[in-house]
């Protein structure tokens, strides 16, 4: 009796699991599928490259040697990398400042809070003053208004990621550096930036994540020469039709990126995530 | 640590204590300075320039006047803004329910086993860190109704297509299907995560008093969640009102205006219409309920943070 319900629960647990697997993966799996099929195949039931019909890869050729999306990739590039730099520069230090010192007025958890609350506001609400900012200061449609921008809303996770892992630093390896003479700036520099590497490494890797992905931004502060990926989806004709190869590959092009990045930050996804109420 | 720092510090003359503490002063400024700055000048200040411009009428991009809180009032006369309130309070409604029961569910069935966790974990990262614009799109092609892989699905099992995209309470209930796809591993994520931080001692002294497996979640998984039940609610429905790539993309707010959220909406008074001043009196009303929501709830979610201090 009682091993039959163990059979039963690992059956279920078995059948559950496979079936999150294939909701998870489908769509991906879908994707790529058709960006290897011949428009002929599309809509074939066939699942199987190479046993049901003959993959391709022309489509990927073909867009590989676009102009635009050539562009939009190094645009999306250098758009989540300069954001992401200068979020983790700006956050980190500020990251260091909650966690080391105490602060009166306002207090540590006041600014902490502060900080967080960055992540409440609608992103709509900002499309009209950074619209009329980046016409006045000449922005529109450049790479650097999308890096400001980015660097903006990215800067709370790295501010919150980061003061989690200065906290996790023991304090006595800073006070040792010093009794020996060192600055702030030194210890901080030689002595806890190190041990946090890691930590660093994963912040930057999230906010280039969220920064690839950002859309309604890009969308109304380009329009040609700072246009990123996210965008040059939306705007090709073909991708809303039934060209569905196309649709693979740009989809595929567009959001391998960023999930790649995000399997290389996994062990701090869910900090990131819940803004450093949960350790994960 | 043999080098323990109190002690030689003690004896430092008082000189150089003070020296010490000035430069703590310094440095802490120096170090929270540039971020305090910084988003002072990308939140804040446009912050105030919306209230500001919201006070001014603009046609194609001119600013005309003053016309104090007309825009205002407009906003409550607007029957196509408050439709599409009312189809963004379903979307937010909808999507937080199935996220949070799904991935409840999901967190909760498959806690206590370890094999494939790892594995679990991983697939939920992938839609979390999609593109959202890019998955709208592909659904285009999930959900394509002619000859899409849902709708030849759903003839395989006997029924009738469904006409996804092109009706209009279809094309609402496909935006939201398409949300729980990238959400629910979100909320499954944490929820595990949040499992597991639970103490286990108290399971089996429960186990040892002979509770049952429903009596451990009503008295002790359900209680300790709670915060963490908050929290995910929190967020979830913080991003739910911002929501705007997947309508954009999938539907891109049609049939008519069937999906048309209130971002778009105010995107499109904004960048289609140029009306600036309407656009961002729209901003501050929306601003206004998600505050309003959020400091509800945020007290609840405040001693997760609080417990790090």
């Amino acid at each position: 009796m009682q091993r039959t319900s163990t059979l039963l629960r690992n059956g279920l647990f078995g059948v559950v699991t496979i079936v999150v697997f294939f909701w998870v993966l489908f769509p991906f799996y879908w994707a790529f599928l058709n960006s290897i099929k011949n428009p002929e195949d599309t809509f074939e039931p066939s699942w199987i490259p190479f046993l049901q019909f003959r993959p391709t890869l022309a489509h990927w050729r073909s867009e590989l040697s676009t102009p635009e999306t050539l562009h939009a990739l190094l645009n999306s590039t250098m758009i989540s990398i300069g954001a992401a730099t200068l979020a983790l520069f700006l956050g980190t230090l500020a990251a260091y400042a909650l966690a080391r010192f105490r602060f009166n007025l306002p207090s540590n958890g006041t600014i902490t809070t502060w900080f967080i609350s960055q992540r409440v506001f609608p992103p709509v609400v900002f499309v009209i003053p950074f619209f009329l900012l980046m016409r006045q200061l000449q922005l529109l449609d450049s790479v650097l208004g999308l890096v400001l921008i980015n660097a903006t809303f990215t800067l709370p996770f790295a501010v919150i990621i980061m003061s989690q892992m200065f906290r996790e630093v023991p304090k006595e390896l800073e006070e040792a550096a010093w009794v020996d003479g060192a600055s702030h700036l030194q210890s901080f520099s030689s002595v806890v930036l190190p041990l946090v590497a890691p930590g660093l490494a994963a912040t930057w890797i999230i906010c280039m994540a969220f920064s690839w992905n950002e859309f309604l931004f890009a969308l109304s502060l380009t329009n040609k020469s700072a246009v990123p990926m996210p965008v040059i989806i939306a705007g090709a004709q073909d991708t809303r039709g039934v060209q569905f190869w196309f649709v693979g590959v740009r989809v595929l092009l567009t959001m391998l990126p960023p999930t790649i990045l995000a399997l290389l930050a996994q062990r701090y996804i869910v900090r990131g995530l819940t803004l450093g109420a949960l350790k994960g | 640590m043999s080098r323990a720092s109190e002690e030689p510090r003690a004896a430092d003359p008082p000189k150089k204590r003070a020296g010490r503490a000035r430069e703590t002063e310094r440095t802490k400024l120096l170090f929270i300075g540039p971020a305090v700055l910084w988003i002072l000048a990308f939140t804040l200040f446009p912050l105030i320039y919306v209230i500001y411009t919201s006070f001014y009428s603009f046609r194609y991009g001119q600013r005309l006047g003053f016309v104090g809180f007309d825009n205002f009032a407009r906003l409550f006369s607007d029957e196509n803004l408050l439709l599409d309130l009312a189809t963004t309070l379903i979307f937010v409604a909808g999507t937080l329910a199935i996220e949070m029961t799904l991935g409840l569910g999901l967190a909760l069935f498959l806690s206590r086993e370890i094999r494939g966790r790892n594995l679990l974990r991983t697939a939920a990262t992938l839609p979390i860190f999609a593109t959202p614009v890019a998955v709208g799109y592909l659904g285009i092609t999930m959900f394509y109704e002619t000859n899409g892989p849902i709708n030849n699905f759903i003839r395989l099992l006997g029924g009738s297509g469904i006409p996804w995209l092109s009706d209009p309470s279809w094309a609402l209930v496909s935006v939201i299907l398409v949300d729980v796809w990238q959400w629910t591993p979100f909320v499954f994520l944490i929820a595990l995560a949040g499992l597991q931080g639970l103490p286990q001692e108290l399971y089996d002294a429960a186990r040892v008093d002979g509770a049952s497996g429903f009596q451990q979640f009503r008295y002790i998984t359900f209680p300790l969640m709670q915060p963490i039940l908050w929290l995910i609610f929190f967020l979830r429905l913080v991003e739910a009102f911002k929501v705007f790539d997947i309508p954009v993309s999938l539907t891109n707010g049609g049939p008519g205006t069937a999906t048309e959220v209130y971002s778009l909406y105010t995107y499109r008074t904004a960048l289609n219409f140029f009306d600036y001043g309407y656009a961002a009196a729209q901003g501050i009303l929306l601003l206004v309920i998600v505050m309003l929501l959020v400091s509800l709830i945020f007290s609840r979610v405040r001693v997760l943070y609080e417990e790090q201090e």
